[in-house]
């Protein structure tokens, strides 16, 4: 240790003394006690505590290396650590830099759901320089009574039996119930149903809760099939009639792959798995819930085709996939596979890599997948390059909470917007981050009845109702500015893409 | 790693006797009972000891009811009874009635160091430190 005459804090140092002075302190305040009054005493007892104390943290313990070599005083930094991340949330964090949603983004989906003005004042506070894409707007923008319809038809292309037809192009994105609290499922499946949208279930087997609400439903089938399942795996056909029949279930989806976690199945922590999700879902009490890596049925990309044609036939339903892009490649022999069985799925959910989930192992979250807006191009050009771009809908989801993102995503290619955590800012989500822990302070990714209190029913859904109805303005609004007059005219040519972006390698006519 | 039910009702019957033996000596204290007086005159704390020995308990007590707070309520419950040991052993000595009170005063430390064992992992400060090597991915690392 450099030995210098100035004063400085040597926490090294002051740790020793601190652990000779404590006891050294009990004594002398308890001679007092004997000597001086009685008081001295309260000091004494509470630093013989605090001996004994440090004496564990020296002597006993072993699992802190931190306190078993400077006792008390290390323990200044679990306490200091401890309040960081809600002194950042509150205190030091700007309001652009927070991840995953910044202070500006919540605050913007706050407002939507809360129908309070929206305007901003002096100036963006976003980024003009080379990275951040945005939309072109026309110099003659258009009247929106000048828009069609942005009604969305999935299954009219391979002329589906029971096609659906969807009002507004959003979606609320697959969050199981196990995943959810009973509440939050209430409060999407109802405010869904006020705004005449469509909610994904999720991989969380029977839609119970879902169906009481009454809302339309995509019904997801993740690599467990729970819900759907036989003993070993595969599906259970006659169980996915029984399903269907439900009048409000209008569409499957088949979940390959998840953005937050592409190459790894569903995980539910055993902290959230109650009485009521394992009977749901047929799994035990008190361990993990892992979901396979893939379907039993797709063992190559010839045996997933088979399985989308399996499941349309069985269903009689517009029948999608959900997957993350990962190898360009492999998704071009997925599509060429598809055209020479002449099976399309009717739509394909493009996820971003920056996809939200209750529970993904980090490395995955942070790591895998292929982010939303260049998968999204990838999947567009490679489905136009190989004819196969108006045999379906391509449904784009990965962080777009904001009319902004959900714009450029409309314009690399998507038809559909889907969201989860949108949804959850809209009612009340306050990223916490604690969705694995069953200890969400919103009530909404738990199964706490004390949490789940905090969370009113019918106002939440009211919020979801507005959240959609102002992203919908919003949307007409700059659909307007483009001179486009429908969603299917949008194009990559409407985004200005400056030079850093992830989508510079895509400009081809650039203008 | 939450304690199992038996345990639990240990604690909750530690938490009563702790709560019994110190709600009754509240009555003397704050109403003034000439032994309590004779008490902490010989502790030279009359009458302000007194007082704040008598709210200190109390708010033990209220903290051992409150199961958010048990943790606290044994700690704070305990120094106050190691606190009367020391006086019985250095003033107050142990004989006759004094040594029913000073046995009164070893009873709530036992039932507050029970308390705390079968709590251990959720004492503030010691909790996390208990089981640091078991639960490696724990908050704390």
């Amino acid at each position: 240790m450099a030995v210098t005459g100035k004063l400085v804090v040597n926490l090294h140092n002051l740790a020793r003394f601190t652990n000779i002075a404590v006891p050294l302190l009990a004594g002398l305040f308890f001679v007092s006690g004997l000597r001086i009054s009685f008081y001295f005493h309260f000091l004494s007892v509470g630093f013989l505590f605090l001996t004994i104390l440090n004496a564990f943290y020296l002597y006993g313990q072993r699992g802190h290396s931190l306190l078993r070599n400077f006792g008390i005083l290390g323990q200044g930094r679990y306490i200091l650590e401890s309040v960081g991340p809600e002194l950042r949330q509150y205190l030091y964090s700007n309001d652009t830099e927070e991840r995953p949603f910044n202070r500006n983004e919540r605050a913007e989906v706050y407002r939507k759901a809360q129908n309070t003005n929206s305007a901003s004042s002096f100036g963006s506070q976003k980024n003009f320089d080379s990275t951040e894409v945005k939309v072109r707007h026309s110099m003659f923008p258009i009247h929106k009574s000048e828009l069609k319809h942005t009604h969305i038809t999935f299954g009219e292309e391979r002329g589906c039996a029971n096609p659906y037809t969807l009002e507004r192009p959003f979606i609320i994105s697959g969050m199981s119930y196990g995943a959810l609290g009973e509440s939050a499922v209430r409060v999407f499946a109802r405010g869904a149903k006020q705004a005449r949208i469509l909610m994904n279930t999720g991989e969380g087997g029977y839609p119970k809760y879902h169906l009481e609400e009454g809302c339309d439903l995509i019904f997801q089938i993740g690599t467990a099939k729970f819900g759907v399942r036989q003993s070993d795996g595969q599906l259970d056909d006659q169980k996915l009639r029984d399903l269907v029949a439900n009048e409000t279930v209008k569409m499957i989806e088949i979940k390959f792959s998840q953005g937050a976690k592409p190459g790894k199945g569903g995980l539910l922590p055993k902290e959230k798995i109650t009485e009521e999700i394992s009977e749901l879902r047929g799994v035990p009490i008190g361990e993990d819930v892992v979901s396979p890596t893939s379907h039993a049925e797709c063992t190559d990309i010839e045996s997933a085709v088979r399985f989308i044609a399996h499941v349309q036939e069985v269903s009689q339903l517009p029948v999608g996939i959900k997957m993350c892009v990962g190898l360009s490649t492999e998704f071009r022999e997925f599509v060429t596979e598809m055209k020479r069985q002449n099976v399309f799925p009717d739509w394909i959910t493009v996820d971003g890599a920056e996809g939200g989930s209750g529970a993904a192992p980090k490395a995955f979250m942070d790591r895998v997948g292929i982010p939303l807006f260049p998968g999204l191009k990838r999947v567009n050009n490679i489905l136009t390059e190989l004819e196969a771009r108006d045999r379906l809908k391509i449904v784009a989801s990965g962080k777009l909470v904001g009319p902004g993102r959900q714009m450029i995503a409309f314009c690399l290619g998507a038809d559909v917007i889907a969201s989860a955590r949108g949804f959850m800012l809209a009612a009340g989500c306050i990223q916490a981050m604690q969705c694995g822990n069953n200890t969400c302070p919103i009530g909404i990714t738990t199964h706490d009845p004390n949490l789940q209190r905090g969370l009113d029913i019918t106002l939440k859904a009211n919020r979801v109702e507005n959240y959609v109805n102002n992203l919908e303005h919003d949307l007409v609004e700059l659909l307007c500015a483009t001179g486009c007059r429908s969603i299917q005219e949008l194009s990559f040519d409407h985004l200005y893409v400056p030079k850093d972006s992830t989508l510079h390698t895509y400009i081809i006519n650039s203008k | 790693m939450k304690s199992r039910a038996p345990s639990l009702i240990l604690s909750w019957i530690a938490q009563i006797i702790a709560i019994v033996i110190m709600g009754q000596t509240l009555y003397f204290k704050f109403n003034g009972a000439p032994e309590s007086i004779v008490l902490f005159t010989e502790l030279g704390m009359e009458p302000e000891g007194r007082m704040l020995v008598g709210i200190l308990e109390l708010v033990t007590c209220i903290l051992l009811i409150i199961p958010a707070s048990v943790t606290f309520g044994a700690i704070l419950g305990s120094a106050l009874m190691v606190g009367a040991i020391i006086g019985h052993c250095t003033v107050l000595g142990w004989e006759g009635d004094r040594f029913y009170l000073g046995i009164l005063a070893v009873s709530v430390l036992i039932a507050c160091s029970v308390i705390l064992y079968i709590r251990r992992y959720t004492v503030p400060f010691l909790g996390s430190a208990l089981h640091g090597d078991e639960t490696p991915h724990e908050e704390r690392y």
